[in-house]
């Protein structure tokens, strides 16, 4: 790679990677809410919320994201215009998350939910004989066991969310290959190869290191479980 | 309700479903390559020659950890100068106003998803109970005749499900193609959409076409494999799987 070229513009693209961090984190941290929300209508027993709840999940899996992308993009102004409320203001990014949590919640409600069916009954069962109540039983016995089984599915969801960041760029919000490309239109795409390049092992950089995080994590989780 | 123009949405699906065959053909060819590239880097993984086996995980490493974004991109600014290079082989004519763009999407999607599949093709041939193996050993079949008359067939059926999931991903990951100039679904949305910036209502038409597609497809497939699987559903009834 021409040092010269490096020196211009790979300073540039480590300045966006705050930016695909936050792309990346704030619809992880929505969607394990909204997906727990999800995944507790899907393993209850109420008919029409199960059905408004699949109906939703199956369209966040059936649709491609970048459409997703382009309704919330087009659709949210109008959708909140009925109820004058104006977000034209808002930046791309907004929608970005906006349409990433929605899809991520999806997928993380189904991962979710294998990792509850996975989950031994009588475990639950022990929670209430000791005097558990509800939302004590699911904070400290389900949701634990629950993690615990589904956290290499998850690591693979959240290395997906983290390249899928790079689509933002499709709707004009900057972050690491929105960079890019504006460099390589800039110059009027004097070494786009090399700067693709660099951009790919930035990524890279980054799902490693997430990969490494979720390994730690789930070794951590199985602490209690290693022994037997 | 929503300022909406409705008929505009309905007199548009026709011409988004006619963008409807290049995504599928699109998404048909990588699909190809990528299995065939699958089969041969499962291959390669199976074989146990380490330095093979070393070079395919490094590769497939890597392509995992880049965005597919990213890897469209690039094979979009490379394939003029590889264009270039074959020109006049095989009587190709370097047009620059035709460049492969079409070709650099299948590249592109193919090694991307050649790497996940490698990982459902070696899980699928692990997958097979090795007395199976053994089976073909006593009857005195030879490894090679084991390997494509008793494994290679029960490693399929095993793998469908996940080959499934792989080509909806796929599919919906040729909508990606239209950022490179590729004329699937998605740029036929946008083009029929252009005239009277009715972009939301293409939008909407693209994606109820292909939540369609998908939904068919999935429906397809699970009464495909429940057919095809007919001689292992002996095991099925054993084997009561954690995720539904």
């Amino acid at each position: 790679m021409p040092t010269d070229l490096l020196q211009s513009v790979l300073p540039g693209l480590l300045r966006q990677v705050p930016t695909t961090l936050l792309y990346w984190f704030a619809p992880s941290a929505i969607a394990l809410l909204l997906g727990t929300l999800l995944c507790i209508v899907r393993v209850g027993k109420h008919r029409a919320l199960y059905w408004a709840c699949t109906v939703f999940i199956s369209f966040f899996r059936g649709t491609p994201g970048i459409v997703q992308i382009y309704i919330i993009f087009f659709g949210l102004p109008k959708l909140l215009w009925i109820v004058h409320v104006d977000i034209d203001g808002w930046p791309a990014g907004a929608y970005f998350i906006i349409a990433t949590s929605l899809n991520l919640s999806c997928f993380v409600c189904e991962v979710l939910k294998g990792g509850y069916l996975g989950v031994d009954h009588g475990q639950i069962e022990a929670g209430k004989s000791i005097g558990f109540g509800r939302f004590q039983n699911f904070f400290r016995v389900i949701a634990p066991q629950t993690l615990q089984v589904s956290i290499l599915n998850l690591k693979n969801l959240e290395i997906d969310v983290l390249k899928d960041t790079s689509v933002a760029y499709t709707i004009g919000a900057m972050e690491i290959l929105g960079y890019a490309n504006r460099v390589i239109s800039n110059q009027f795409g004097v070494g786009q190869l090399w700067i693709l390049g660099l951009a790919a092992i930035i990524y890279f950089i980054l799902c490693a290191l997430l990969e490494l995080g979720f390994t730690a994590a789930s070794h951590h989780m199985e602490r209690h479980g290693r022994r037997s | 309700m929503m300022d909406l123009d409705y008929d505009f949405m309905i007199s548009d699906l026709p011409t988004v479903v006619a963008g409807l065959p290049k995504t599928l053909m699109l998404t048909f060819w990588s699909m190809l390559f990528a299995m065939a590239m699958a089969v041969v880097f499962g291959g390669l993984i199976l074989s146990r020659i380490a330095i093979l086996r070393q070079s395919v995980i490094i590769i497939n490493t890597f392509i995992k950890g880049v965005p597919l974004t990213v890897q469209l991109l690039f094979c979009y600014y490379a394939v003029p100068y590889i264009a270039k290079s074959f020109n006049g082989f095989l009587g190709y004519q370097y047009d620059p106003r035709h460049i492969p763009y079409f070709a650099a999407a299948v590249f592109a999607l193919a090694a991307n998803f050649g790497a996940y599949i490698t990982d459902v093709v070696v899980s699928s041939m692990h997958a097979v109970d090795r007395g199976q193996y053994e089976a073909a050993d006593a009857i005195g079949m030879t490894k090679f005749q084991g390997i494509t008359h008793l494994i290679i067939p029960q490693a399929a059926v095993i793998s469908i499900p996940s080959m499934t999931n792989y080509f909806i991903w796929l599919l919906k990951g040729t909508a990606l193609a239209s950022i490179v100039n590729v004329v699937e679904m998605l740029t036929t949305a946008k083009i029929s959409a252009a005239d009277g910036y009715q972009y939301l209502e293409a939008y909407i038409d693209a994606a109820v076409i292909y939540w369609a597609v998908c939904a068919g497809i999935e429906f397809a497939m699970g009464r495909f494999e429940h057919r095809i699987g007919f001689f292992m559903r002996q095991s099925e009834r054993t084997i009561t799987p954690i995720s539904s």
